[in-house]
């Protein structure tokens, strides 16, 4: 184990992107234990943007746009290694699907989704048409589906596709700005998202893999607000958990009541990026591509 | 280390005022932990995200890290990794800008890159594909023309000029030779 690397207790934790390093915060509940965050990973010389967890091997992914470089490190004892170096430009997002053991990434100068093994082989381009600011990712493994958004102000979307790169959609397109943070909320089978340019947190539901669309009361209430300086977002039980570029704060929301429950300021005042949860339990799934 | 009892067991942080340092144990590095604003890096010899500079002078005259400049022709806190972190070179130009400074329109737009209105910034050439020479897409970067074929006109190369016909035949317009005296015009 290397000494800069602190291991991360069990229970659940959220883990989120400083600049030149990763930080790890205990949750006690819902609640952040703000006295006990220290950093789970010092990386002084890069940039890190998006981080993803791997609850079955225990593992955290992140993309570095200095590297630029996807690499990995597990929770418990360091096994700090780069799993992607070559053909990256500005790897922005990152997502894992722990069921078939798959990494996917979105990269906003090459304009591509791509996917490899978690080591980083068997690595192939998913799309390279009609993108433009690609930048966060998530996965449903359940359904063995991908959704990523591009905050391109010509026209911002969010898509979805199989993991195998088949049935292309556009989910949404309209009343969108900067639609920035991602998240799927498997116990709902919710995407939810953050839009920094227009409305604040909105979702669609997944209905048995087919039928989409936002909800009309949702982006009614959303326009009377403003929109939130949200980088990343991480869903997590009943609460959305996300970082704040106005406040440089980790921010826990309930999603039930839309209110903001708890500010988390990290001692070092710098830019956050990407934000995840490591969960104790693992959802149990199958999908197509796990064969 | 404090436990050895002799005079240098504390040696002073070899980072800027302010910052405070760590010993990473199995390397014996010394590392900065909380670098003054804009910069980072083992030694805070490098700019943060979002800033350019050379903070310690390392490969030329001491820079300090400022805010990327460029032309407010990028999203500062939407997009990451807008410039270059030393030379400053802009490299997530919007509003269809290009150029080390997002100070030009991108490759087949054209307009002034500094208006303040992005509206106003860089529209598209949309040149006329059978009105232009080599079926262009490029325009002229201020007026915005496209390079038309013979006798054919408009800034996009779309139309024929007066007298003249047949723009379909991607080799320019030709001359109608209409009898003026059947002819109206």
């Amino acid at each position: 184990p290397r000494p800069d690397v602190h291991p991360v207790a069990p229970g659940t934790h959220l883990l989120f992107a400083q600049s030149g390093k990763i930080e790890q915060v205990p949750l006690d509940g819902y609640n952040i234990k703000k006295e006990e965050a220290k950093p789970l990973l010092h990386i002084p010389d890069r940039v890190v943007i998006a981080v993803a967890y791997d609850c079955v091997e225990k593992k955290v992914y992140w993309t570095d746009i200095t590297g630029p470089a996807i690499s990995r490190a597990s929770l418990s004892g360091g096994d700090v290694s780069h799993v992607v170096t070559t053909d990256l430009q500005s790897p922005e997002g990152i997502a894992v699907d722990h069921v078939a053991r798959l990494l996917f990434w979105t990269d906003s100068m090459r304009d591509t989704v791509e996917v490899s093994k978690l080591d980083g082989s068997q690595r192939q381009v998913l799309f390279d048409t009609d993108l433009v600011n690609p930048r966060a990712i998530v996965t449903n493994p359940a359904y063995g589906r991908l959704y990523w958004a591009d905050w391109n102000r010509d026209g911002p979307k969010i898509e979805m596709s199989n993991m195998d790169g088949t049935e292309r959609v556009v989910l949404v397109k309209d009343d969108l700005g900067l639609p920035n943070g991602l998240t799927f909320d498997p116990d709902n089978q919710q995407l939810c998202w953050a839009d920094a340019g227009k409305t604040p947190l909105a979702s669609v539901r997944d209905s048995q893999g087919g039928v989409y669309g936002s909800s009309p009361q949702a982006e009614e209430a959303d326009r009377r607000r403003d929109p939130v300086p949200v980088r990343a977002l991480i869903s997590f039980g009943r609460n959305l958990y996300y970082t704040d570029w106005r406040r440089e704060a980790v921010v826990a929301v309930d999603r039930q009541s839309e209110k903001e429950t708890e500010e988390f300021l990290p001692q070092k005042r710098s830019r956050l990026y990407g934000i995840t949860a490591t969960s104790t339990q693992c959802p149990q799934a199958y999908n197509y591509c796990s064969d | 280390d404090a436990t050895r009892g002799t005079s240098g067991d504390c040696q002073p942080c070899p980072c800027p005022s302010g910052a405070t340092c760590a010993v990473v144990l199995t390397t014996r590095e010394v590392v900065c932990t909380n670098c003054p604003t804009g910069t980072t890096g083992k030694r805070c010899e490098l700019c943060d995200d979002g800033f350019f500079g050379d903070p310690l002078g390392q490969s030329g005259p001491v820079r300090a890290c400022r805010a990327c400049k460029c032309s407010d022709n990028i999203d500062p806190n939407a997009a990451v990794g807008n410039c270059n972190r030393e030379t400053g070179e802009c490299l997530k130009c919007i509003y269809n800008t290009d150029g080390f400074f997002c100070d030009r329109c991108k490759e087949g737009f054209y307009g002034n890159a500094l208006a303040t209105n992005p509206a106003d910034k860089c529209k598209p050439c949309s040149c006329s594909l059978a009105g232009t020479v080599g079926r262009q897409t490029s325009c002229s970067q201020v007026t915005g023309q496209c390079q038309c074929l013979p006798n054919v006109a408009e800034r996009d190369c779309s139309t024929c000029q007066p007298g003249f016909f047949n723009l379909q035949s991607g080799n320019g317009c030709e001359r109608c030779n209409c009898n003026p005296i059947g002819s109206t015009n």
